[in-house]
């Protein structure tokens, strides 16, 4: 199968007064084209520097240190500055959290839209940049647009900026969509449109999209495909299905079975203990070891492997391994009352 | 039924925007907390309900309306000056960001113990310091961090030293600002079930706001729902989720995403348009505890 | 959007500068007078200290300066409205004349330098972020801090000593050459006083520029701008310098005076015939009519420059407009 997006081994740092921080740690992972692939995790654990390391926007200390990115069969990794610039845009392009800080505060929307509408059609007519914008404010649910191009960021609301954005990274029609926390900034009525727009403009136009989350609700809404992160590696990662079904993880056993949503009346909350392990100096073997109350004695050793379960489901736990002794996992799949 | 600790009446506060502009803020919300229970205030973002906990807690002054804590009505400067005491130790609260709430320059252990500092509360363990850790150990964390600053905590241990510097004054009333906000799911899983562990160990009433629907029907007692400065709804919390009954109430839920694929994609949000909503009209209880605001008209 | 009634807004803005600068002549009027001091000698020069007090009586009624304060003021503002502003006592002349004679100077030697200045800053502070943390970035920063902390004289000593002693290809003080005066005679003349101007000044607002746009390159707009596949320089220039413009187009209007004032050392010292030595020359002799008109202009400038800023920014940027506050929605 053609891949879109293809990851292999990508290890980042950032160089710090305290030293070195293993962002993202040895990880694999692929996009097909035309599905939206979740990544969730906790903050710190890498899933938005994953993201930015696809579009070679990483603040200045920090590093690729090895791996590859294979974006429609370009390796970004290898790519001088002005390669990038041509590929940001037209072959992926960006939905930030934060749609207050995203726009320019003095710029109207139309001209932020307009300007990326240019940035790969320099010779485009002023009429037809006009009519494009205006077009791509009626894609992503802007109405009124002729009104509204003229109007600046101010004067939007979180939702309709969050639309403003999403125009812009759609303006030349990229393949590959990167959407890091797009509704975490927004109310919960404005995260289910724009989730529902992010669906839709990816059935209507086929891009693909690689959606950052912390929030499963959002997974399960608006992913094909799930990838759990943990301390700078994927941790499990599998359809929706597989995930919410069959997690094999006990990391994402964790997560599922923390949500207030499953949660019994009167009963406390299922909470992982501990806490997420500093990446300035990551525990040798598996990072999640001394959370994890099925933890075996090699987890403490050895980073376990990838083990594939099916076609789509892998997992990186010991617990997968033939030698392993069978445990009953705490969490038999999402049902909902 | 139990005594009534906090009474809101027809609290009304405005925002000045501009030369013409008046936004009400806060408009005609009137409830009541009864002592030892958890009150859920949820709303979206510029729907007043932060600003009715700062009118709680006397940060703000009301342009209208009744506050009665205890009796005392709070709004009122004569009657503010004269239990001043009583109503700035035994009404405490939590911010969202701790991160931004706690002085960086200060130890944990003052942190705590500041509040007991200004009002000189003879700490009743003893020294400051040895009253800072069992406080600290209340909520699940090692003296050890006693002489760490802030910005050396995670953000979840941030939270937790600021839940434990407004109980170290014993407080009768919690008010909590989107306290969970910022923190991670797990973590989020963490605080909650100390703030339910601690309300039933001292009993405090707890004001509880946040934009969270899942953590709001797991945490509390009773809900109250806000839209654009009215309160629209108030039914204990089962009620509320199972039988909601203000259009705006029902959209809010059916938004929550449901962490179960196959059933949250054949979902269909319903919409809410804020063109519809009437600001005229008073709550009105239509079943036992759950009170609606509805049109004089659709009686 | 509302937009406002260009007369009502420019008229409003008029009324205030002239309300300012009333409030400045007043002031400005009563404090000269409480300096210690003896006006009397700036106009009659050694005599005035062999007057007999009868003699002194005499000269003080002459000036007029032997009224109440207030009835002083009242006849100064009337004449003033009237565009006469009172002779000097050190040159006993119409002091519109002194100043017109030296004015032309001032304003070519300080807006040249404030012209310089500005560009010149702009570009530093750009040329350093842009390469921020290199070799470049860095030699600027060091050779900027050393320049900036020589002391004017000293630097235009040297200057003078090497360019017009030494090598003898710039000229070591005036205006123009007596009897010359074209053009070109002026621009050699203005170099080294320039030069030293711009040395003393150009660093500080460098830096302002080049820390101001790196902040503004870790923001999070600039990250949706270059995800759009904008071009590094497109960004900087048009979204970055966009959002400082407004920030240092004010800032440099404010400094208006402050450069103008700087270049009162530069003048003594290259005997540059300008404003500044005669402000400080009516300041130290109690010249009263030459020292409130002085003030008056350049507070003037000052308030003028500042409302020019103003105007800008809103060009600018639609929030300064006073429309919207910048929080619309209470959060929560």
């Amino acid at each position: 199968m053609f891949e879109l997006l293809e990851v292999k081994n990508l290890s980042v740092s950032f160089h710090t007064p305290q030293g070195e921080v293993e962002a993202v740690r040895d990880l694999s992972l692929s996009l097909h084209p035309g599905e939206v692939l979740a990544i969730v995790g906790e903050s710190g654990c890498g899933k938005s520097v994953l993201c930015k390391s696809v579009m070679k926007l990483l603040p200045r200390n920090a590093r690729i240190k090895a791996g590859t990115i294979l974006a429609d069969g370009t390796d970004v990794t290898r790519c001088s500055q002005r390669d990038m610039e041509r590929l940001r845009g037209r072959l992926f392009s960006m939905v930030l959290q934060d749609p207050m800080t995203a726009l320019h505060p003095a710029m109207t929307i139309g001209a932020q839209i307009a300007e990326a509408v240019r940035a790969h059609q320099p010779r485009m007519t002023k009429m037809a940049v006009r009519r494009r914008v205006l077009e791509l404010m009626e894609l992503v649910g802007i109405d009124m647009a002729e009104e509204r191009y003229g109007h600046c960021p101010f004067e939007f609301s979180g939702g309709m900026r969050q639309r403003t954005v999403m125009a812009i990274a759609l303006a030349s029609s990229p393949k590959i969509l990167l959407a890091d926390e797009p509704t975490t900034a927004l109310d919960v009525t404005i995260q289910a449109q724009i989730l529902d727009l992010l669906r839709d403009i990816q059935a209507r136009l086929g891009t693909s999209a690689i959606l950052v989350t912390h929030d499963l609700g959002v997974v399960a809404r608006a992913a094909d495909r799930a990838a759990v992160m943990y301390a700078g590696k994927i941790v499990e990662i599998g359809t929706v299905e597989d995930i919410f079904y069959d997690p094999r993880h006990p990391y994402t056993w964790g997560l599922l079975r923390a949500l207030p949503a499953w949660a019994e009346e009167g009963q406390p909350l299922y909470t992982i203990p501990g806490m997420p392990p500093s990446l300035l100096h990551p525990p040798k073997g598996d990072a999640f070891a001394c959370r994890n109350e099925y933890a075996l004695a090699i987890d403490y050793q050895e980073a376990p492997p990838m083990f594939q379960l099916s076609d789509t489901h892998f997992a990186a736990t010991w617990l997968l391994d033939e030698r392993a002794p069978q445990i009953t996992p705490p969490w038999r799949g999402a049902s909902y009352e | 039924m139990s005594e009534i600790l906090l009474d809101v009446q027809e609290l009304t506060h405005c925002f000045r925007l501009g030369r013409n502009t008046v936004i009400r803020a806060v408009d005609h919300v009137s409830f009541q907390l009864r002592r030892g229970e958890i009150f859920g205030l949820v709303g979206e973002s510029g729907s007043g309900k932060s600003t009715v906990a700062r009118c709680i807690m006397s940060l703000i002054r009301p342009a209208a309306g009744k506050i009665r804590y205890l009796g005392v009505n709070i709004c009122d400067p004569g009657q503010f000056r004269a239990h001043r005491k009583l109503l700035q130790t035994s009404r405490q609260l939590i911010f969202q960001d701790s991160a931004a709430s706690l002085n960086p320059r200060m130890k944990v252990a003052d942190i705590i113990t500041e509040p007991m500092a200004i009002h000189h509360i003879r700490p009743p363990r003893g020294s400051l310091r040895q009253e800072a850790a069992f406080q600290l150990k209340c909520v699940g964390m090692d003296p050890s961090s006693l002489d760490r600053r802030p910005g050396e905590l995670s953000g979840g241990q941030r939270q937790r030293v600021a839940i434990a510097r407004a109980l170290s004054m014993g407080p009768e009333l919690l008010v909590a600002d989107e306290p969970i906000a910022s923190l991670d799911v797990s973590i989020q899983a963490q605080i909650i079930n100390l703030f339910q562990h601690l309300q039933r160990e001292h009993g405090f009433t707890f004001l509880f706001i946040a934009h969270d629907l899942a953590v709001v029907r797991h945490l509390c007692d009773r809900t109250g729902v806000m839209f654009q400065g009215r309160l629209v709804e108030i039914a204990p919390s089962k009620e509320l989720f199972d039988n909601p009954l203000h259009p705006y109430t029902r959209a809010l839920l059916s938004a929550i995403p449901i962490p179960d694929p196959r059933l949250e994609r054949a979902r269909v949000p319903q919409r809410f348009d804020p063109a519809q909503f009437c600001r005229e009209g008073l709550l009105r209880e239509v079943s036992p505890g759950h009170m609606v605001l509805r049109e004089e008209a659709d009686r | 959007m509302r937009r406002k009634n260009p007369f009502i807004y420019y008229g409003g803005k008029l009324a205030g500068l002239a309300v300012s600068v009333f409030v400045l002549s007043l002031a400005v009027f009563y404090i000269a007078r409480l300096a210690p001091g003896d006006p009397l000698v700036s106009y009659y020069g050694d005599r005035a200290e062999k007057m007999t007090a009868e003699e002194r009586a005499q000269a003080e009624e002459r000036l007029g300066l032997d009224e109440p304060v207030h009835i002083q003021y009242t006849r100064w503002l009337g004449r003033a409205l009237q565009g006469d502003f009172g002779i000097s006592y050190k040159y006993k002349t119409d002091v519109t004349q002194i100043i017109a004679d030296r004015l032309p100077n001032t304003l070519l030697l300080g807006g040249t330098g404030f012209a310089v200045i500005f560009a010149g800053a702009l570009a530093v502070g750009a040329l350093c972020a842009w390469n921020e943390g290199n070799l470049l970035d860095r030699i600027i920063c060091k050779v900027g801090t050393v320049v900036s902390c020589i002391p004017e004289f000293w630097l235009s000593l040297v200057l003078i000593l090497v360019f017009a002693v030494q090598l003898r290809w710039l000229p070591s003080s005036g205006a123009y050459t007596l009897g010359g005066g074209g053009g070109a005679d002026r621009a050699v003349h203005l170099i080294l006083p320039l030069t030293v101007t711009a040395a003393g000044h150009l660093w500080y607002y460098a830096y302002m520029i080049r820390n101001r746009l790196l902040e503004e390159l870790r923001s999070d707009y600039v990250l949706l701008a270059k995800s759009k596949g904008l071009r590094r320089r497109d960004v900087l220039l048009r979204h970055c310098l966009r959002s400082i413009l407004p920030g240092y187009l004010s800032l440099m209007a404010i400094s208006v005076p402050h450069i103008l004032g700087g270049t009162y050392i530069v003048e003594t010292v290259f005997s540059y015939p300008g404003i500044g030595t005669l402000s400080y020359e009516s300041a130290r002799y109690q010249d009263y009519n030459l020292l409130m008109l002085l003030c008056i202009l350049s507070g003037s400038v000052v308030i003028l420059s500042n409302m020019l800023a103003q105007i800008i920014s809103e060009r600018i940027d639609p929030r300064m407009r006073g429309e919207m506050p910048a929080e619309v929605t209470e959060h929560g």
